[in-house]
């Protein structure tokens, strides 16, 4: 948190230099202050910095904080020092200009203390809170929060007052609710802080209100006020019970996450499992070739339009599909259909078919991970005030699962391909009495499964390793999907990829991750005994011989 | 019609009020009807009249949602499995004909043949002579003996439909259930096997599911006619051909 | 062939099983020989890592019979065997660290070096009695035996069967991997079970003790085909085919199809607890690896190229395709996964009854893929 304060302070340095610079001559002289050997004076000229109000003086500060600024021990001048090579940059700590490149013996660095930091902190965010840029106030008010500096009480108060911009305002509230909470004061004002400040919730706040609510270990209340002491034990319950939702609200979100991977990886399987009843142990296979496609097609644009990176995955979800729903169809063409009938040699065939796969891979690109990059806008998160962080590139995926699974309903549902699918699936020799190819159905099928096989790993190209290995990390969870979910049904799919991730996130805190996995493993075990066919199993009446 | 209420002492199968659904589909719909001892007794009714559902209820495959059956006026059938309803003496031929087609004729009947199912008799069996003559007499009854060392895969669909029945003769049941037997048989095939079920049928009760009207003429006994999951009537095969409903709904005018 | 009327009955006609046992055996007796009774410079000598090497293929060969037993003849397609073969390593694997006592690393009388290095004070109450060989034996049967009963029983009782049998165990062995990779599980984590110096008091890097191990292991691959063909050659054995099948129809003659599948299962796990028993002293370390659902289907391989349903096949299968790994990862291992990977697509399209198939002919048309 200080570190992005850092940052965005010091990026606003050169917006700040534009300010006019009121009787810049006393600034010097302050300045010249900091170079003074005692820690007293030192003080007082951050404060009297501070007090000026003056934008200029944060660059300088931030340079005091971060150890940048110098004594020349030629003319005692205080100085920002950056260290190019050898030499050392000296430029003016108000104006930024370039003043002379020295060698390090010719400057003294500017020591600070623990007491002088809290100061400059403080003394930073009083002068940023009125900074024109609400993004900066935003920052300020936080930093306020964090330094609890009663001093800026009134400047918080006054800028409070002036603040237009929502956010802004909350988090001033909040700084300031916090200030009075945690410095003495009149008891109804602390008592009312601390019912804003439960308002807010969120881990800070928790911690704030713990401190004023803790005891001492004969049990009495550390804080002397009383009634200070039970608002905040009440609001701390508050907060308290908002983040547990809170938690429970991030595990759901990592369970979603986990699921729409899942669910990207099986759901290509629920098509050739599901509706044609081969067991494709190649499918981890042909979701490793769309990462790798997505590799290809990442390289490219590094190499040819680099400008237009973010579009990269825009063309690699069509190109994945193709080329693992060609090398499905080949598959299918090629072995898979003669061996309809025979569920368990199938299922060794496409082993032998992954086992080659993966070694093509290892071949042509080599056993270690390749490089594939988030674009820009997949990159970041949302973070809400209670601590909730969202991250985007997991946002897109749960999005992106969706939509390819309401894609796939509605070709299932709503093209020939899709009626003739449901045909020969439930009638193969009357669909092809009927003139349906049912071979070409069966390949074209094949090739739908394979093809979305291929998109699932442009998608899981963005948060995992891709490596020839990627397959074969995902098939047997992948097959847990299906099988839990019950065959032959995209729905069914869809809740069983949902519940295991849900599941698996919500075990993890209480079993950790791998204890976790195995007891949903063990689950699912348990779950086939008592129904053998799955969540959505169609019960049929038909005597199988 | 008959019903539950004056049902004669002598009946060795009683459904009583059987009702199934699958998803929502009633299979059956509160089927009731007895059969007696010795009885040969044909069920006929368009498809889905829940005659193959009805079966498999009796045999231990399918669980009723509600009602009983009744074996030999004592057992209720509908909490056992399969291997005990067997094991009760209730044999079953499916429709479509089902052999261990890797192993022999002989082989075959072997395994059917009446004793203790346990692992450790399987184990250390051993072929007694009386076993073996009980094994050459079925295999003359269903005309098989010059296939005895064949398997039973290179059989032709009739045989192996008498390879069926000559199985469920080898369990010796008090019941027989038939599910279709003479379905892609030829004519000699179909008079044959009405003579052989009517054979076995002296000594015990057979029940036989059938499409084939002039089959069923053949068999010459009490008729059974189910529709969407109930008894629509029952009566001896002229009686049927005459019911205004059947007409209509089965046989068509 | 007049001794063939003084053979058990279950041998009468089993003219492959025969040929098997006779070279098995005979390999027990001339191996060790020509790797101790003759001079290195002898022509017939069989040097140390051969013994061990083919001790290592005799022991795959004893899984590969675990695997066709329920496989070739009950028709379960279990991709999980690798989970019993490594569990009855990881009994003789704990036998064999507790042989090592205080000659470890750290020096502690008890506790094997990973435990010391996890800083654990004591041994875990399921290491209490593996320094006793008997208990450590019994305990390869058992424990594999145990699991294969509880999976087994609620498998079989609810009719998981087909494809669906080979995804859960698939995932059982899935599970145990993850499991046994946990530093927790006290079974050495990662690294597993290694170090080892003694079995029964005989250093196991002597040729004497490498030798016997080889011997061991042939006659256990003699006595695993023995009551293989044993059940398989009885009305049980009849039994388990009607299963394979027909399973509905052996339900209704009477079977009690789940206690013979159950059976049949847990005999098999406990053949490979045996396999992987007899495969860890000869190979020095068992690990987690060992568990990967990769491993279980190679075996599947090896009976599938030797030819499913007949016992000896599974044997031959098991060392060709060994024999061929050990050729080819080391003169081309490149192409050893495309080799493996073509031998699952060719012989399930081109050679259901695998190499005896193409042997016997079609003279016998048994056993073939139902």
């Amino acid at each position: 948190m200080f570190r992005r304060f850092h940052r965005s302070i010091a990026a606003l340095g050169v917006l700040l230099t534009l300010w006019p610079i009121p009787g810049a001559a006393t600034l010097q002289e302050d300045l010249a202050g900091l170079g003074n050997g005692s820690f007293a004076t030192r003080m007082a000229a951050v404060t009297r910095l501070g007090a000026s109000g003056a934008g200029a003086v944060v660059p300088a500060l931030q340079a005091l904080l971060d150890g940048r600024l110098h004594r020349r021990l030629a003319d005692d001048r205080v100085v920002v020092a950056e260290e190019r090579g050898s030499v050392l940059i000296l430029t003016d700590p108000l104006t930024g200009a370039e003043l002379a490149q020295t060698t390090p013996d010719a400057v003294d660095k500017i020591r600070i203390n623990n007491r002088l930091r809290t100061l400059i902190r403080a003394t930073l965010g009083g002068l940023t809170l009125r900074s024109p840029d609400p993004a900066q106030r935003l920052v300020a008010a936080q930093a306020v929060f964090k330094g609890r500096d009663f001093d800026l009480e009134p400047t918080l108060r006054q800028v409070l007052e002036r603040e237009a911009e929502p956010a802004v305002k909350a988090a001033m509230t909040k700084a300031l609710a916090a200030l009075r909470l945690a410095n003495p004061g009149e008891s109804a004002v602390r008592v009312a802080a601390a019912t804003t400040l439960a308002t807010f919730g969120g881990q800070e706040v928790r911690a704030l209100l713990a401190e004023v609510a803790a005891t001492n270990p004969d049990g009495t209340p550390r804080e002397a006020d009383p009634e200070v002491h039970r608002a905040a034990v009440a609001g701390l319950a508050l907060v308290e019970e908002r983040l547990r939702l809170m938690n429970g609200v991030g595990n759901l979100f990592q369970g979603l996450s986990l699921g729409s991977v899942l669910l990207l990886a099986a759901v290509g399987l629920a098509i050739t499992f599901g509706v044609m009843g081969v067991i494709n142990m190649a499918h981890g296979e042909l979701v490793m070739l769309g990462a790798y496609t997505t590799f290809l097609v990442q390289e490219l644009f590094r190499n040819h339009f680099p400008d237009a990176f973010g579009w990269s995955l825009a063309l690699a979800v069509p190109l994945a599909f193709l080329v693992s729903g060609l090398f499905g169809v080949a598959m299918e063409r090629g072995v898979i259909r003669f061996l309809y009938g025979r569920p368990l040699e199938t299922l060794l065939a496409t082993w032998g078919l992954s086992l080659m796969l993966q070694q093509l891979v290892r071949s042509l690109f080599g056993p270690t991970n390749q490089e594939v990059g988030n674009p820009a806008w997949m990159s970041g998160a949302i973070e809400t005030a209670q601590g909730l962080v969202l991250t985007w590139n997991r946002i897109a995926i749960i999005l992106f699962a969706l939509a390819v699974i309401a894609g796939l309903a509605l070709i299932l549902r709503h093209t020939p391909l899709g009626l003739q699918m449901r045909a020969v699936t439930q009638n193969r020799p009357m669909a092809a009495a009927m003139g349906i190819r049912t071979g070409w159905v069966d390949a074209l099928t094949f090739g739908l499964g394979s093809g979305i096989a291929g998109v699932a790993g442009v998608a899981l190209s963005q948060i995992d390793n891709v490596s020839p290995n990627l397959g074969q990390a995902y098939i047997i969870d992948s097959f847990m999907v299906v099988v839990f979910g019950g065959v032959g049904n995209l729905w069914g799919t869809l809740l069983g990829a949902f519940s295991l991730g849900i599941v698996n996130k919500l075990l993890e805190p209480v079993a950790g991750a791998v204890l976790g996995k195995i007891l949903v493993l063990v689950g699912i075990i348990l779950f086939i005994q008592k129904r053998p066919r799955g969540l959505f199993a169609l019960r049929g009446r038909a005597v199988e011989a | 019609m008959t019903t539950a209420a004056h049902r004669p002492d002598d009946t060795i199968l009683y459904l009583d009020a059987i009702s199934v659904s699958f998803d929502g589909f009633k299979a059956l719909d509160g089927l009731s009807f007895y059969v007696r001892r010795g009885e040969l007794r044909a069920i006929i009714g368009p498809n889905g009249a829940g005659k193959t559902t009805m079966m498999d209820v009796v045999t231990g495959k399918t669980h009723p949602d509600i009602g009983q059956v009744i074996f030999a006026d004592r057992v209720d059938l509908t909490r056992l499995d399969e291997a005990r309803i067997a094991n009760l003496g209730i044999g079953r031929k499916f429709q479509k004909p089902t052999v261990f087609e890797t192993q022999t004729v002989f082989d075959n009947l072997e395994l059917a043949l009446a004793g203790d199912r346990g692992l450790w008799a399987a184990l250390f069996f051993r072929l007694d002579p009386a076993q073996r003559q009980r094994i050459d007499q079925v295999l003359e009854t269903v005309r098989l003996t010059d296939h005895r060392h064949r398997l039973a895969g290179h059989l032709s669909h009739g045989q192996k439909q008498w390879l069926e029945i000559g199985m469920l003769l080898m369990q010796n049941p008090q019941l027989l259930l038939v599910d279709e037997p003479v379905a892609g048989m030829t004519d000699e095939e179909t008079q044959r096997t009405a003579q052989m079920l009517k054979e076995i049928a002296r000594s015990r009760s057979v029940v036989v599911v059938e499409h084939d009207m002039a089959f069923v003429k053949s068999l010459d006994c009490r008729v059974t006619v189910l529709h969407e999951g109930a008894v629509l009537a029952e009566g001896s095969l002229a009686t049927i051909q005459a019911n205004e409903r059947v007409i209509e709904v089965y046989l068509g005018r | 062939m007049t001794t063939r009327h003084h053979l058990p009955g279950f041998l009468t006609g089993d003219r492959g099983g025969l040929v098997l046992l006779t070279l098995v055996l005979g390999a027990a007796l001339l191996v060790p020989a020509g790797n101790l009774l003759l001079a290195e410079s002898h022509p017939l000598h069989v040097p140390t890592y051969l013994v061990g090497l083919l001790g290592k293929y005799l022991a795959f060969a004893l899984l590969a019979l675990a695997v066709d037993l329920i496989w070739g003849f009950a028709g379960i397609l279990s991709l999980g065997h690798g989970a019993f073969f490594a569990l009855g390593g990881y009994a003789m694997g704990m036998y064999l660290m507790r042989q090592i006592g205080a000659r470890g690393v750290y020096g502690h009388p008890v506790l094997p070096d990973f435990m010391v290095f996890l800083d654990w004070q004591q041994l875990p109450w399921y290491w209490y009695g593996f320094d006793l060989f008997p208990v450590a034996l019994l305990m390869v049967f058992l424990v594999p035996g145990a699991l294969a009963l509880v999976f087994g029983w609620f498998a079989f009782r609810s009719r998981v069967s087909g494809v669906y049998l080979s995804i859960i165990t698939q995932a059982m062995t899935y599970a145990l991997l993850l499991a046994f990779f946990r530093n927790d599980m006290g079974f050495g984590g990662n690294n597993g079970l290694t170090d080892f110096k003694d079995l029964l008091g005989f250093d196991l890097q002597a040729d004497a003790t490498r030798a016997a191990l080889f011997s061991a292991t042939a006659l256990a691959l003699a006595g695993g085909y023995l009551l293989c063909r044993f059940i398989t050659a009885s009305k049980l054995g009849r039994v388990l085919r009607a299963i394979r099948d027909a399973e509905s129809r052996t339900r209704f003659l009477g079977y009690r199809v789940e206690h013979y599948k159950l059976f049949v299962f847990v005999v098999s796990a406990m053949l490979a607890g045996l396999a992987g028993a007899l495969y860890v002293p000869q190979v020095g370390i068992i690990n987690p690896g060992e568990f990967s659902p990769a491993n279980s289907i190679e075996i599947i391989i090896w009976v599938a190229v030797g030819g499913r349903g007949t016992l000896f096949g599974a044997v031959l299968g098991a060392l060709l395709v060994n024999y061929g790994k050990t050729w080819f990862t080391g003169a081309l291992p490149e192409a050893w996964l495309y080799l493996l990977g073509g031998l699952f697509i060719g012989v399930t399209l081109f050679l259901p009854r695998g190499v005896v198939g193409l042997l016997v002919g079609r003279r016998r048309d048994l056993e073939g893929s139902p």
